[in-house]
């Protein structure tokens, strides 16, 4: 009945979702041990950790310092480490976002235990444990064994749903075991990119536009389209950026963002080369043209022959209607 | 002897020594070079580049209001020389005169000769002044050239004429009887001296014949400070270049990667360039006929391949000196940088599109070229410093072996249902095909390319010609990769498809893209790949001539009555291919009409993808295909023609750029548009 240490990434002074999502994962290990959450946020984090026990954390355990207001890249992994060792925990669990990615591997070589990252499944084979995680962009699992104790795993964020499972949730607050001032890499501060836009290689949904929609203005079209959608992103074509319609940052092909989505709406996009090695992997393709001869028929899923002017308008209502419906 | 004569030879003698102390030290300079070169071959080939370049002044023609100009200054300094030898033998030894070897009748020949030529350099360089002056041509601005040097010389050419003149006539108004009364000008000149006094007209004759003297030495010894040097490395340079031949021209220098003794890959410095590409350097007169045909700086971007050059050149002079010996307190400094970051930058190398115009305009037969693709290789190979935007390309061509990430299992997917074996299914029937098509990645991917392929495709199939694809086996010919200075990268494409060619004992190839066409016929033979590669406008064309294609009558499809045809820089100014696109069209199409561009054939204008540019964005100034489209479309045609799949989709876009529609067509469609 082994014991399972979760890091519970917090940030801003609030847990994340990944904290609960790592908890959830953490809790198919645990097989009738206990979970923990190990906690580092500034002062008064620690009033801001009862959710952990409603998410299956026997021991919240709080690590509270000045400079943990920002991620401390050093000092955390000293003392998670300390922690997996001293509480003699089988298994460690963090979730594979930014911080995680980060501290996972630093825990791993302070003690010298094996990590697999960004799994997707995992499950104990006796000693060991098998995790599966993509490679390739996910044209293949690779199937790995961690024979070792402790055994490190960061989880793929997104993949295990957080579910309630409340857990007595006693609170332990310990110290740092190395000084965060004393750190060789410190985070000085944080920019936040724009929030309200979803970034191209993250959205479910893109909205692409090319030199078929005649006028930069025709652009709030396929914004409005995106918004419909909630979950989609505007993307371009190289022509469309390369005459300023757009910034370059919007730009899907071959020398600009190469993206995969599940859906991808091609409007006014004659299907350039250049363009279509950007998104041909894409799972589903529509397209939206006038030219029935136009290449990116060719790839696309669904096509809709005609005006993006009078098209996108009308797909707006029916994804709008459809929401509704929902 | 006399003093005058003793301190005229002492002069002489000076001078002569001082030119040869400089003449020695430049080639010193040259020494610096280390990249091996050999320029001893093909001696024939070399003279006529020689005689037709350098003496007929071919290249320096293509410009028809220099041209004219720099000729009777060029063939004047030949002619005059001659004079200039009797006169400063006759410095010293005042009996001596050409006429001591020549009939009367050939020595007034010559005598009159000289007039006229001092005329129409005279002529000349005041037109050249005056355009300089009073006109603003663009080609012979920019922050890099030494715009006074000019001036002094011309300046200094015509005082030389002035002088020549005035010593004439002094010594006729003198002496009636002298030969030189063949000399029409200086006779009337003398003439006009009548009444001058003897002692006059004797100073006149001093005066004028010294000046002349000291002119001509000292100009001799101001051409190694000054761009005018190519007075005399000029015409040796032209004898030396390979840019017009011996053999194929565009080529890119031979690499071994696998030299163990070799750190550094490509040129960073001078030191790592060749002789030649220094002595290129010394050659360059700063006449900007490469800056004003690249398109990459016709169209706003940083580089001018004429800035290159007179970088070159500086940067030898001022590491040179310290190298070579004798350098000075600032040597640390001096050796501390380097031709690469502080003389050309990286946003000038990756602007060049390898499209040849400058190296093929030069007049003295300039390579350009080859240092902006030995610098590229440097930046890649030895530093790793490239575009990030080039790094899909590069995996992708190393994972996928084509610049595009697409599937290799797709690469035959448009030769479906068409009944066109491979060379795989050919082989294990023990049969062999006549030609192999090479297809391309642009023709194996690109949905637009892919007509041409099959237009290509059905016309070889109409024709009976038996012929055979790799299918899934082919890979990128590795052109991008190259021309991007990713050598390595380069040679592994190309040596896994040379040994998959020779295992299939193939012989003959015919192809549609100009890149792989160049690349597979001029460049594999460095690797040992040797074959027979015809670009598909050859063949098209051969098999049309020879009556094989059967072919319609009546109205086309669309109705296109004219074409425009862009040429292909691989095609044309690489490999010297323009009629047979041309004929391709005019075959399939008799009555249809060819309307030129005003850039076509040899200045043709790039469509702005070779290089490794299609892979890249540009982002700097106007986009070079929007340029290109819009010099097509203002010719009024119906139809653009190409026939090179990256032309095709440059073009394509540049149409839509100028907010047009005309059509853009392979010649293979043109032909396939016309099957019976």
């Amino acid at each position: 009945m082994p014991n399972v240490l979760v890091f519970a990434e917090s940030r801003g002074g609030a847990l994340r979702r990944a904290a609960f999502e790592a908890l959830t994962a953490a809790r198919s290990l645990a097989d009738g041990g206990e979970v923990h959450a190990l906690v580092f946020g500034a002062p008064g984090i620690g009033d801001k950790t009862a959710e952990l026990a409603k998410f299956g954390a026997a021991t919240v355990i709080v690590c509270e310092h000045a400079a943990f207001a920002n991620y401390a890249p050093e000092s955390m992994a000293a003392t998670f480490a300390a922690r997996v060792q001293s509480g003699g925990y089988k298994a460690a669990l963090f979730t594979a976002s930014a911080h995680g990615k980060d501290l996972g591997p630093r825990v791993a070589a302070k003690l010298r235990s094996p990590i697999a990252t960004d799994v997707v499944s995992m499950k104990w084979e006796g000693e060991s444990l098998v995790a599966e995680k993509p490679g390739y962009t996910g044209k293949v699992i690779a199937t790995v064994v961690l024979s070792a104790s402790p055994a490190l795993v960061s989880v793929r964020p997104g993949t295990f749903v957080a579910a309630q499972s409340p857990a007595a949730g006693n609170v332990e607050r310990i110290s740092p075991a190395s000084d965060p001032s004393a750190d060789r890499v410190r985070v000085t501060e944080t920019v936040v990119g724009d929030t309200a836009k979803l970034d191209l290689g993250e959205a479910p949904v893109i909205i692409a536009g090319g030199r078929g929609l005649k006028e930069a203005k025709n652009f709030s079209l396929l914004e409005d389209l995106a918004r419909a959608f909630g979950n989609a992103a505007v993307g371009a074509t190289r022509a469309v950026t390369d005459d300023g319609w757009r910034p370059h940052s919007d730009q899907i092909g071959q020398t600009g963002r190469l993206v995969s989505p599940d859906l991808y709406v091609a409007v006014g996009i004659s299907g350039a080369i250049q363009h279509l090695a950007g998104m041909r992997t894409s799972r589903t393709i529509v397209a939206i043209n006038r030219d029935k001869e136009a290449p990116i028929f060719k790839i696309a899923d669904y096509g809709i022959i005609g005006d993006a002017l009078e098209i996108v308008p009308a797909l707006t209502e029916a994804v709008r209607a459809a929401k509704h419906g929902a | 002897m006399d003093g005058e004569r003793l301190l005229w030879l002492a002069t002489v003698v000076v001078a002569a020594g001082f030119f040869a102390f400089n003449v020695q030290k430049f080639t010193d300079y040259l020494r610096l070079g280390t990249a091996p070169e050999d320029r001893t071959n093909s001696p024939l080939a070399r003279l006529t580049n020689f005689l037709e370049i350098g003496i007929f002044q071919k290249k320096i023609f293509r410009d028809s209001i220099a041209g004219p100009m720099h000729a009777a200054i060029f063939w004047g300094f030949c002619v005059l020389t001659a004079g200039t030898v009797e006169f400063i033998v006759r410095g010293v030894v005042p009996s001596f005169s050409f006429s001591a070897f020549l009939p009367h009748w050939l020595y007034a020949f010559y005598l009159a000769n000289q007039d006229l030529w001092g005329v129409l350099v005279l002529g000349a360089v005041a037109l050249a002044l005056t355009r300089r002056l009073t006109r603003s041509v663009r080609r012979l601005q920019g922050a890099e050239t030494h715009p006074n040097d000019p001036l002094l010389i011309l300046s200094w050419i015509g005082a030389l004429m002035i002088t020549m003149f005035g010593m004439h006539a002094f010594e006729l108004a003198l002496d009636p009887t002298s030969p030189m009364a063949a000399a029409p000008l200086s006779l009337n000149m003398a003439n006009a001296l009548h009444g001058v006094s003897e002692g006059a007209a004797r100073a006149g004759l001093e005066i004028n014949w010294w000046l002349h003297g000291l002119l001509v030495l000292g100009f001799l010894n101001y051409l190694p400070y000054s761009k005018h040097f190519h007075v005399v490395t000029s015409l040796p340079n032209v004898y030396l270049s390979n840019t017009s031949g011996p053999g194929q021209v565009g080529v890119m220098r031979a690499m071994d990667l696998e030299a163990e003794d070799v750190e550094v890959f490509g040129a960073a410095d001078v030191q790592q360039l060749s002789w030649k590409n220094l002595l290129d350097g010394f050659a360059c007169t700063e006449c900007g006929r490469c800056t004003a045909v690249c398109p990459a700086n016709a169209t706003g971007k940083l580089l001018s391949p004429r800035k290159i050059m007179i970088n070159v050149r500086e940067r030898l002079e001022e590491v040179a000196p310290v190298s070579v010996g004798g350098g000075n307190g600032n040597s640390e400094a001096v050796l501390g940088k380097r031709l690469l970051d502080d003389y050309i930058t990286d946003e000038e190398l990756w602007a060049c599109t390898s499209c040849r115009a400058c190296v093929y305009e030069c007049p003295v037969s300039i390579d350009q070229l080859e240092v902006i693709n030995e610098m590229r290789r440097h930046l890649v190979l030895t530093e790793s410093r490239f575009p990030e935007v080039l790094i899909p390309t590069f995996e992708s061509m190393e994972s996928r072996g084509s610049p595009w990430a697409f599937d290799p299992g797709d690469r035959a997917r448009w030769a479906e249902g068409m009944d066109i074996p491979t060379m795989a299914e050919l082989t294990e029937r023990g049969e062999r095909p006549e030609v192999l098509y090479w297809v391309g990645c642009m023709g194996s991917f690109d949905e637009r390319s892919k007509k041409t392929t099959v237009a290509f495709a059905r016309i070889m199939q109409a024709a009976g010609v038996r012929f055979a694809i790799l299918g899934q086996e082919e890979k990128c010919n590795g052109d991008p990769a190259r021309r991007l200075g990713n050598e390595y990268l380069y040679q592994t494409l190309a040596k896994d498809n040379i040994s998959m060619l020779d295992q299939y004992g193939v012989t003959t190839i015919v192809t549609a893209c100009p890149h792989c066409f160049h690349q597979i016929g001029n460049e594999y033979p460095q690797l040992g790949g040797n074959y027979e590669v015809i670009h598909h406008s050859t063949y098209i064309e051969s098999l049309l001539a020879a009556g094989r294609v059967p072919l319609r009558d009546g109205e086309t499809a669309n109705a296109v009555r004219s074409f425009t045809f862009h040429d292909s820089c691989y095609l044309g100014r690489y490999n010297d291919v323009y009629d047979a696109p041309r004929d391709t069209i005019r075959r399939a199409l008799p009555v249809v009409r060819m309307q030129e561009m005003p850039r076509s054939r040899d200045r043709g204008f790039c469509c702005g993808a070779g290089g490794g540019r299609m892979f890249m964005e540009e982002t700097t100034g106007t986009r070079i295909n929007a340029d290109r489209a819009r010099e097509a479309l203002a010719t009024g045609t119906d139809a653009i023609a190409v026939a090179c799949p990256f032309c095709m989709t440059m073009m394509r876009d540049g149409v839509a750029a100028n907010g047009a529609s005309t059509p853009v067509y392979d010649i293979a469609e043109v032909v396939a548009e016309r099957l019976d």
